[in-house]
C-alpha cells in the first residue's frame, strides 16, 4: 500500500522538504511493505473464501429448493385431473407451495391464460419472471438420457428488491407451466455477514502487519538512529565516542567497525596534535631561550649607537651593523613569541574603549610615516579594541603598503553598521593574482629573489590573528591603483573584556 | 611636567635605582645601559639580595625582573609594599599574559616587556619619577579624605595614607576633575605619559589599589566610581 500522497509533488519537492523526507523514511517505507503484503495476503485469502463460500451457499440452497419443487410438483400434479379447472390449477399452486420450504408457485395453463394461479398473487406474478426464463421454459428440448420429456426445469437468480431464485418448468404431459420463486434474503443476509467477517480479519491484519513493522523497524532503526548520532559526535570532535556492542548481527557488527574507526582516528589525531604542540613548544621555547641573550644585548645597542660616530672608521659599520641586526633579530624573535601565543591561544584582548581615528594618528606619528599617509579618518568613530593590537595591525598594513606600494598610502576609515571598516590603499603595482591568496601565510615572500627583505616575514599573519582575536578580519584585495588591504573590525568585540566593577 | 632638563628624585638630584635580575649579562647590560642614561644603579641578581640591598641602600626606584630563583618578582614586590610606597617597574617576559595582571595586583606601578629598550625604560623610569613630584596647588577634601597637593600627603579622617607616587598621581588627576569621567586612555596619558598604546589594565591595578586605601569600603567605592564604557570619576560626597 503506498501512500497516495507520496505520489503527488514532483520529484524535486519530494527530496526537499521536510514531511517528504520523512515519508520517504525506512520506518514508512517498512511499515507500506508489510501492510502491502499483509493487504495483498488478506485480500486474495477472504476473496477466494468468499467466492468459494458464496458458491456452496448458493448452491445448497438453490438444490434445495429446486429438488423439493420438482418432487412437490411432480407429485400434486399426478394428483390432479386432465383439463383442471382454474380453481383446481389454484389448489395445485398453494399445495406446491406449501412443502414447508417457503417458496411462492405460480402455475400457468398456456391454452388459458386468464386461468393464472399463484400460491400467493401479492408476491409472485407472472411478471416477475423474466421473459428469457419463459421462452427457455417454453422450448422443447431434444429428450436425452437426462430428461425423457424433452422438458427441462429452468432456473434463474433475478435481483428485484432482494435476489430471488426463480425456477421454471413445463409440466408435462399437461400444457401447464410452474414456476416457483424463493427468496435468498437470509443466504444474502449470511454471505454479508461472512463479507463483514473476511473485512475485519483483513483490517486486523492490515493493523497487525503495521504493528509488526513499526517493532521490526524500531528493532532495525534504533541502533542505525545511534549509529547516526555517534557518527555526528564524532563529526563534532568528540573522539571518545564510543557505540555499546549488542548482540551479533549485522548492525553490531557496524557498531563494531565504527568503534574501531573512531579509535584509529582519535589515536591519529592525538598523535597528531601532540607532534604539533610539541614543535609549537619548541619554538615557544626556542624564543624564549633567545629572548634572554638578545635582551642583554639590546640593552647594550643604545651604548654602541650612541658611541659609534666617535669610533674608528673601520669598526663603526660593525657596530652599526651589530645594532640593526640585533634590533631585527629583537623584532623577529618577538613575532615569534607572539605567533606562538596566539597559535597556543593564550593571547589575550585587553579591550578599551579607544577612538579609531586617535589611535591611527598616533600610530603614524610614533612612526614618523607622516608625509607617507594620507589619512581620511572622522573622529568620532569609538570601539572597542586592543590599542597595542590594533596598532600592530595598523603598523602591519601601513608598513606592508609604504614598502611594497609605495607613497602616498591612503588610510580611510569609515564605520559601516556595527563594524569599523579601515581600508589601507597604496599606490603601487598591486599584488600578483596568484600572491593574493598566500599574503597572510607565515614566512610568504612575494618575491622570492628579494630573500632577505625587512620583514620578518610575520607581519601580515600576525596583523591578521591580531585582527581575527578582535572578531574581526582582513581581506587583500588590488584596487583601482594598488593594493588594498580591508581590515574590518566589530564595535564591541565577541566577549567583551569587562573589568568594570560597580554600577 | 617634563619641562626640567634634570629629573628630581625624592631625595637626590641623580635617581638611584636598585636592579633586581637574575641573569647576569641581562643585569650587567641594563646596568650600562642605565648608568649611561644618567641613573646610579645597584644591582642584585636574586629576591634576596635585591631585599636586603633596598634595606640598606634605600633606592627611588626598583626595577625588578619577575621570573627570579627563590623568592619572585611579585613576592618581592609584595613584601617592599608592606613597608615602602617607593615606585616599582616590573621586567616582564610577556606583555599579554598572566605575569602583568598578577604584577599589578602585587603593587607594580608599570611594566616593560623583554627585550626592552633601554630608552623606554629610562622613560618609564622618569616619568614613574616625575609622579612624585610636588606641585604649587592647594589642598582639596572630600568628605573625611584630604589631599595636600603641596606637601604631597593624603590623609583620611586625620591619619596619613601611604600611597604610591603612581596612586598619589591618580587620585591628583582624578581630583583635579572632581564629576568629570576620565577615560583610561587619558589616564594612561595623564598618569603613566603613555601614548595610545597603553595598556589599560595599569589604569584598573591602580585604581583597585587606591580604592583599597581611600574608600571605607572598597569593594563598594563611593569616592572613585565606575563609568560604564568610560573610565573613572571622582565623586565629591554630597
Amino acid at each position: 500500500m503506498t501512500d497516495p500522497q507520496s505520489q503527488r509533488p514532483g520529484r524535486g519537492a519530494r527530496f526537499r522538504s521536510g514531511p517528504w523526507r520523512r515519508l520517504r523514511s525506512l520506518r514508512v517505507r517498512l511499515i507500506a511493505v508489510f501492510a502491502a503484503v499483509a493487504l495483498i495476503t488478506a485480500v486474495s485469502a477472504s476473496g477466494i473464501a468468499y467466492w468459494l463460500n458464496r458458491d456452496a451457499v448458493l448452491k445448497r440452497a438453490q438444490d434445495t429448493a429446486l429438488n423439493d419443487f420438482r418432487v412437490s410438483l411432480t407429485r400434486n400434479v399426478s394428483a390432479l385431473p386432465q383439463n383442471a379447472s382454474c380453481p383446481e390449477l389454484a389448489d395445485l399452486a398453494t399445495q406446491v407451495a406449501g412443502s414447508g420450504l417457503n417458496y411462492d408457485v405460480l402455475v400457468v395453463d398456456e391454452t388459458r391464460p386468464e386461468c393464472l394461479a399463484s400460491s400467493d398473487p401479492s408476491r409472485f406474478t407472472l411478471a416477475k419472471v423474466p421473459t428469457t426464463l419463459q421462452t427457455t421454459v417454453g422450448r422443447p428440448r431434444e429428450a436425452g438420457p437426462g430428461s425423457p420429456s424433452g422438458y427441462h426445469l429452468y432456473w434463474q437468480r433475478v435481483n428485484l428488491d432482494a435476489p430471488y431464485l426463480i425456477g421454471g418448468s413445463r409440466v408435462v404431459p399437461t400444457n401447464l407451466t410452474a414456476y416457483m420463486f424463493k427468496s435468498l434474503d437470509t443466504e444474502r443476509a449470511d454471505l454479508n455477514t461472512l463479507g463483514w467477517s473476511l473485512a475485519i480479519a483483513t483490517l486486523l491484519a492490515l493493523i497487525g502487519s503495521a504493528l509488526l513493522a513499526q517493532a521490526a523497524s524500531a528493532t532495525v532503526l534504533r541502533p542505525v538512529k545511534r549509529l547516526g548520532e555517534a557518527a555526528r559526535r564524532l563529526g563534532e570532535g568528540k573522539l571518545d565516542t564510543r557505540l555499546e556492542v549488542e548482540g551479533g548481527d549485522e548492525l553490531a557488527d557496524l557498531a563494531r567497525t565504527f568503534n574501531r574507526t573512531a579509535e584509529s582516528l582519535s589515536d591519529q589525531v592525538a598523535e597528531l596534535s601532540a607532534r604539533e604542540a610539541q614543535s609549537r613548544r619548541f619554538v615557544a621555547d626556542m624564543s624564549h631561550e633567545l629572548r634572554t641573550p638578545l635582551t642583554a644585548m639590546t640593552a647594550v645597542t643604545d651604548i654602541l649607537e650612541d658611541e659609534a660616530d666617535a669610533l674608528d672608521p673601520m669598526i663603526e659599520p660593525a657596530v652599526r651593523l651589530v645594532v640593526s641586526e640585533t634590533r631585527r633579530l629583537s623584532d623577529l624573535v618577538e613575532n615569534l613569541m607572539e605567533v606562538t601565543r596566539f597559535d597556543a591561544g593564550t593571547a589575550k584582548l585587553v579591550a578599551d574603549e579607544v577612538d579609531i581615528a586617535d589611535l591611527i594618528m598616533s600610530c603614524i606619528d610614533g612612526r614618523a610615516w607622516y608625509d607617507a599617509v594620507v589619512v581620511d579618518a572622522p573622529r568620532g568613530i569609538r570601539a572597542m579594541v586592543d590599542p597595542r593590537r590594533l596598532d600592530v595591525v595598523l603598523a602591519n598594513l601601513i608598513g606592508n603598503a609604504l614598502k611594497h606600494g609605495g607613497s602616498p598610502v591612503r588610510v580611510t576609515v569609515r564605520q559601516e553598521g556595527e563594524e569599523v571598516v579601515v581600508r589601507v590603499s597604496d599606490s603601487g603595482p598591486g599584488i600578483p593574482e596568484d600572491v593574493l591568496p598566500h599574503v597572510f601565510d607565515r614566512f610568504y615572500k612575494a618575491d622570492k629573489g628579494r630573500a632577505r627583505s625587512e620583514g620578518s616575514g610575520l607581519g601580515l599573519s600576525i596583523a591578521m590573528a591580531n585582527a581575527q582575536i578582535h572578531g574581526g578580519t582582513i581581506t587583500a584585495a588590488n584596487g583601482e591603483r594598488g593594493a588594498v588591504f580591508t581590515l574590518r573590525l566589530p564595535l564591541t568585540p565577541p566577549s567583551p573584556d569587562d573589568q568594570e566593577d560597580e554600577l | 611636567m617634563g619641562e626640567s632638563p634634570a629629573p628630581v628624585g625624592q631625595n637626590e638630584a641623580v635617581p638611584f635605582l636598585l636592579l633586581i635580575e637574575d641573569d647576569d649579562a641581562i643585569r650587567t647590560g641594563l646596568e650600562l645601559a642605565l648608568t649611561r642614561q644618567g641613573h646610579r644603579v645597584a644591582a642584585a641578581a636574586s629576591g634576596e639580595d635585591g631585599l636586603k640591598l633596598f634595606k640598606e641602600q634605600r633606592p627611588d626606584l626598583i626595577v625588578l625582573d619577575v621570573m627570579l630563583p627563590g623568592i619572585d618578582g611579585f613576592e618581592v614586590c609584595r613584601r617592599i609594599r608592606r613597608t615602602d610606597q617607593l615606585p616599582i617597574i616590573l621586567l616582564t617576559a610577556r606583555s599579554d599574559d598572566i605575569d602583568v595582571v598578577v604584577g599589578l595586583e602585587s603593587g607594580a606601578d608599570d611594566y616593560v616587556v623583554k627585550p626592552v629598550q633601554p630608552r623606554v625604560l629610562d622613560a618609564r623610569i622618569r616619568a614613574v619619577l616625575r609622579r612624585g613630584e610636588r606641585e604649587n596647588s592647594d589642598s582639596a577634601s572630600y568628605g573625611g579624605l584630604v589631599i595636600d597637593r603641596s606637601a604631597m600627603t593624603v590623609t583620611k579622617d586625620g591619619e596619613d595614607l601611604q600611597l604610591t607616587p603612581t596612586e598619589l598621581r591618580l587620585l591628583l588627576e582624578l581630583s583635579r576633575r572632581p564629576g568629570q569621567a576620565l577615560s583610561r586612555q587619558q589616564l594612561l596619558r595623564l598618569v603613566w605619559e603613555h601614548d595610545y598604546l597603553g595598556d589599560s589594565r595599569l589604569v584598573d591595578a591602580c585604581v583597585q589599589r587606591l580604592r583599597a586605601k581611600v574608600e571605607d569600603v572598597p569593594s563598594a567605592p563611593t569616592l572613585i566610581r565606575t563609568v560604564r564604557g568610560v573610565g573613572y570619576r571622582l565623586d565629591p560626597p554630597s
